[in-house]
């Protein structure tokens, strides 16, 4: 008799199981790829997870840490419908003939800079020329960054001594081997100020601000199903809006998704203090003809693209609610 | 005569295996070919090139010079780190077969550099070298050190002791001991060891060149992904697969030309 009972229990418990699951089945399941490792700069796309605006958009969202150049090959592939990549790669990736179009703008403000220890003055572009300047690689934002403020500055870069030093910034900076580094602005100067050491610091935006991190999807996704595409722009600015109006409650719940986060609690605020002030703008999400195409010549001259494309193939704003 | 039968032997089965190996190379393009066009009008075409794009763009890298530029880089680091592995390697080596202690001492930090993630442990060595090319050789010897080493210490002690005995017995200096017995009884195992280190130098270069370079195959790699340039990918990565292979067939032919020569000293001495 007690051996009914519990198969009749088990029954019932599995039936429900297979009715929660069926609402769960309606969300389409979206690897989102985030070119970088967890850190509190996701945080809206965290927030936009946490608060159910993702899945009221209709999506089941897995964060997927690999790099971006993977998450944009993957989109033109038609295997993901989304990817969180910087403009560059855009640009780059479309002169090659790979559909992959901008949907929503996250970073307003291009995160590149320059950085000296205190000793080196370094109050405008043209200070750079003679130094020895360490970047992670020759490609991407921080290449970029670089040339624009040379061209500003009427400089080669056979004016400088460019060092690709990988990811050993601050390392090469304090120990010397290096006269300047190109840094990620939302990262480098909080970890700086964290660890004490006075900097002299030049930012790319102040001379030429270009389009940097964006939402990405794909021309077939577009065509596909362009309410889907408006559906996670939608969740992904509600995330953002609700980062840049409580910060606190933002990096609260980015300690659910980031390992480590309370043991570097003071620092990692500190980079979503800095990378807020980066995504600020009048209207969230809103993407900047003039942006994509200082950030296309600047590339085409530095001979990264070896074409340009028409600057409303690489972006839409289409989707903003 | 049953040595040198077998010895004939190999070497008709490695001519033999020449066109094989050319068949081999033809069906791998055939099933690229095949699978491109398998693609070709869906969007998984920008996943992979074309052998013909791959072609072209190799003709015009090595027009242009930039492939033998970046080559000549990668063979300079393989070249220096395979020297200050194997050197290591011999050194230590000799070390450890002839000194208890310093087995007992050395043998957990020698585990311990092997037990570590080159991989991982290559942005650091790029930090504490510098991005240049000293960092490189470190990641190469790192890698071909530890195989290099276990061969020298398995010929060195694995040598019959009645022959040591012999030796001393005989009144032979350490230096005549090193020559006529230790170094023929250790050469068979060394070069193994220096066939498996040589091939794996090209996976130290790359490794080190993918966390900072600017030139070199591996940094060419990296450079093809971030600009989407496939077939510049595809030149990198066959041209490092054709040097690891050259470089394990050198070795291989240096093993058999020294060995075939020991053995025809061997021969003579006993005549």
């Amino acid at each position: 008799m007690r051996l009914k009972h519990l198969l009749s229990l088990l029954i019932l418990s599995l039936l429900l199981i297979g009715c929660g699951g069926k609402a769960e089945s309606d969300l389409t399941r979206v690897n989102l790829p985030m070119g970088y490792v967890a850190n509190v700069q996701f945080s809206p796309f965290y927030l936009a997870a946490e608060r159910g605006y993702f899945t009221e958009a209709g999506f089941d969202v897995n964060f997927d840490y690999r790099w971006e150049t993977d998450g944009i090959s993957l989109l033109a592939a038609d295997t993901i419908p989304f990817a969180i990549a910087s403009g560059d790669q855009v640009i780059q990736a479309r002169s090659q003939g790979l559909p992959v179009v901008a949907v929503a703008a996250w970073y307003q403000r291009f995160p590149v800079a320059i950085v000296s220890l205190e000793t080196l003055p370094l109050d405008s572009p043209t200070d750079l020329a003679g130094l020895r300047i360490g970047i992670p690689e020759t490609f991407g934002a921080s290449y970029i960054g670089l040339r624009a403020l040379l061209t500003e500055a009427g400089l080669t870069e056979a004016d400088i001594d460019l060092r690709v030093i990988g990811y050993t910034q601050l390392a090469a900076l304090t120990s010397g081997s290096v006269d300047a580094v190109v840094v990620y602005t939302n990262n480098a100067p909080a970890i700086l100020e964290q660890e004490g050491i006075a900097y002299n610091i030049l930012y790319v935006a102040d001379y030429a601000n270009m389009v940097s991190a964006v939402l990405v999807t794909s021309d077939m996704q577009i065509e596909r199903d362009p309410e889907q595409v408006r559906a996670f722009v939608g969740a992904f600015l509600h995330g953002l809006a609700d980062v840049l109006a409580d910060p606190d409650a933002a990096f609260e719940i980015s300690h659910r998704y980031i390992e480590g986060l309370a043991e570097n609690a003071a620092a990692q605020r500190a980079v979503l203090e800095a990378s807020i002030a980066l995504w600020e703008a009048p209207e969230p999400g809103r993407l900047n003809a003039d942006l994509w195409a200082e950030a296309q010549q600047v590339m085409f001259e530095a001979g990264l693209i070896q074409q340009t494309v028409p600057v409303e193939t690489l972006f839409t704003n289409d989707f903003l609610p | 005569m049953s040595e040198q039968h077998h010895h004939h032997t190999g070497t008709g089965r490695r001519w033999h295996a020449l066109p094989i190996y050319l068949l081999t190379l033809l069906l791998v393009l055939l099933l690229w070919e095949l699978g491109v066009q398998f693609v070709a009008d869906t969007p998984r075409r920008f996943l992979f090139p074309t052998p013909q794009a791959v072609i072209a763009r190799a003709g015009q890298l090595l027009r242009d010079g930039t492939l033998l530029r970046h080559t000549r880089v990668t063979l300079l680091e393989m070249g220096l780190g395979l020297l200050l592995g194997t050197s290591t390697a011999l050194l230590l080596g000799y070390t450890v077969a002839h000194s208890e202690f310093l087995a007992h001492l050395l043998q957990p930090v020698i585990v311990t550099s092997q037990a570590v993630p080159i991989v991982a442990l290559a942005p650091l060595l790029t930090v504490w070298f510098g991005p240049g090319l000293i960092s490189k050789i470190f990641v190469c010897a790192l890698i071909v050190f530890f195989p290099i080493l276990v061969n020298i210490v398995a010929g060195l002690t694995t040598i019959d002791p009645r022959l040591h005995d012999l030796f001393r017995l005989l009144e032979a200096s350490r230096r005549q001991e090193l020559f006529h017995l230790e170094i023929p009884a250790a050469l068979p195992a060394f070069l193994t060891g220096l066939r498996v280190g040589g091939t794996l130098a090209g996976m130290g270069a790359v490794v080190g060149e993918f966390v900072a370079s600017s030139e070199g195959l591996g940094y060419l790699v990296k450079q093809g992904q971030n600009l989407y340039d496939l077939p510049l990918m595809f030149v990198a990565i066959l041209t490092l697969t054709f040097i690891t292979l050259t470089v394990y067939g050198l070795l291989g032919l240096v093993e058999r030309t020294v060995l075939a020569w020991r053995q025809r000293d061997d021969t003579a001495s006993q005549t």
